[in-house]
């Protein structure tokens, strides 16, 4: 199959008008490098489009396909069911980062209206890509990178349809998860204890 | 010549493992360190959105009775205090989702066993909060579980330093001393106060029924508890399954939809991810959320693997 056709065949997914040969010609491609990087790009001038955020390093197509794979009923899966995952999957790349300033500010819903300050607000609004990628590379003796601490502070709270189920519960399950594990018996550390902590600021 | 390069072949075939046992040696020293050094010191910790300070002191007296206090030093208060690794109280929010009643039998913390999931080495030597200290690379030996960087004090064998990076290399998550002092701390910092508040958790070496199982696990994974609690936003009852590979943890949550309108999502919060996935059952729609230091694709797969009805074979 030539390239043209299979940049047209992700252009097709990335448009949501894919239909199931051109879905199975880009998951078959997905290993490609080259094939890959195209889709980055792509996510990545949509993203620009719109003027949102997006986290590229965040391989999703990789993980989404590897998941795909993994999952016997998918082969079956009737092409609307398989376009309409694909859809969700190009909003859900875009929302990623989104969700991810709502869920920084954990304690946001909780404890709205108890005169928390907006300043701290700002504050929490921030990318997760920032810090991941001003530190990158940093195996044995990472030095700190003062770039890390320059967050943009570009994404407003998403809040004018009111929360939805994910954005009411997940705060909730992150904390339970990360308590758990903080309170849980036997010496695991301060490391527990402050990923929990991290949690409840400000 | 040929001798030599056979013994230079034979050498590096030899020290490898060398490498390996100096690497859990030091693991194990560390674990030892925990209930057997005293010290204090402060130490921050980071990830994407947050940073903070704290300070620990920890003490271990004659009868060997481990008493460890933390401290949150910016923001609200958040206080612990352990006493033999039990949490006898708590100032803050901090215990506020954890329910009475739950079990969680301990996992002894066994470096063989994580050599299995996990290349351990020496990588070198640094200097962490002004002392020496000894650099261990933990790494990953499949894609569903993310490394660590380790550095222990020379003299105590104690974690002064823990890098979490995923498998690009990002840091993902820090936790290091800034200041550390070996040596009892007094028996003043040692106390919770009048206002910390108790924490009853009760421990059972039953898991309760569980009406839940996974078809696959990331390899080493293993179910560590299981329990049930109420949900704040919506009052149905949300099961809680909790695995880990004596490093990494997970959660998985289950909770009733009842017609609710959820999408499934996926989102990243420093080191932790969580992924939802709406799942289909005799008795209706449930979304099932994984949350966990782990791999987004590895979360995804188990939140796919879910499913009802009683385990057949459990492992």
């Amino acid at each position: 199959m030539s390239r043209e056709a299979l940049h047209e065949s992700l252009s097709a997914v990335m448009d949501n008008e894919a239909d199931e040969l051109e879905l199975r010609r880009v998951l078959n491609a997905v290993d490609d490098a080259e094939v890959r990087d195209k889709w980055a790009r792509y996510q990545l001038a949509r993203a620009v489009m719109h003027k949102e955020l997006l986290e590229p390093r965040l391989d999703i197509a990789a993980a989404v396909s590897a998941a795909l794979a993994e999952e016997p009923a998918h082969h079956v899966t009737p092409p609307q069911a398989v376009a309409k995952r694909w859809r969700l999957l190009g909003r859900v790349a875009i929302a990623a980062s989104v969700t991810v300033a709502v869920l920084a500010g954990v304690r946001f819903y909780n404890q709205d209206g108890l005169g928390e300050g907006t300043p701290q607000l700002a504050q929490q609004a921030v990318p997760h890509s920032s810090v991941a990628s001003a530190v990158q590379g940093a195996a044995v003796l990472a030095g700190y990178s003062e770039e890390a601490v320059e967050l943009a502070p570009s994404i407003t709270a998403p809040l004018q349809s009111g929360p939805t189920w994910q954005e009411q519960r997940l705060p909730s399950y992150l904390r339970q998860h990360a308590q758990q594990a903080a309170m849980s018996a036997g010496g695991e550390g301060a490391l527990p204890y402050a990923r929990a902590a991290s949690l409840e600021a400000r | 010549m040929r001798a030599i390069s056979l013994l230079l072949l034979l050498g590096g075939w030899l020290v490898s493992p060398a490498h390996a046992t100096e690497a859990q040696d030091w693991l194990l020293r560390m674990s030892a360190a925990e209930r057997t050094q005293s010290f204090q010191g402060a130490f921050i910790y980071q990830r994407s959105g947050s940073f903070s300070s704290h300070r620990i002191w920890h003490g271990v007296d004659a009868s060997g009775q481990v008493r460890e206090r933390l401290l949150q030093l910016d923001g609200p208060v958040q206080e612990v205090l352990r006493i033999n690794g039990r949490v006898a109280c708590v100032k803050g929010a901090l215990a506020e989702q954890v329910a009475a009643e739950q079990a969680w039998p301990v996992r002894e913390f066994d470096p063989k066993q994580l050599q299995e999931w996990y290349d351990l080495r020496v990588a070198g030597e640094s200097r962490v909060a002004g002392r020496p200290a000894v650099v261990l690379a933990v790494a990953p030996r499949d894609q569903h579980r993310y490394g660590f960087e380790l550095h222990l004090d020379r003299e105590t064998g104690l974690l002064l330093k823990s890098l979490l990076l995923n498998e690009k290399g990002q840091l993902l998550e820090r936790f290091q001393f800034s200041t550390f002092e070996p040596g009892q701390p007094a028996d003043a910092d040692l106390q919770g106060g009048a206002d910390c508040r108790q924490v009853q958790i009760a421990e059972t070496s039953e898991m309760p029924p569980n009406n839940w199982r996974s078809e696959w696990l990331p390899p080493g994974f293993t179910l560590n508890s299981v329990l049930e609690r109420r949900s704040a936003v919506s009052k149905e009852m949300v099961s809680c399954l909790v695995y880990g590979d004596g490093l990494a943890r997970f959660s998985v949550f289950l909770e009733p939809l009842r017609g609710a309108v959820a999408e499934d999502a996926r989102s990243q919060l420093g080191p932790t991810v969580a992924v939802s996935k709406r799942m289909s059952t005799d008795e209706g729609d449930v979304m099932v959320t994984v949350v966990g230091e782990i791999p987004l694709g590895t979360a995804e797969r188990v939140a796919l693997s879910m499913r009802s009805g009683l385990a057949q074979n459990t492992p």
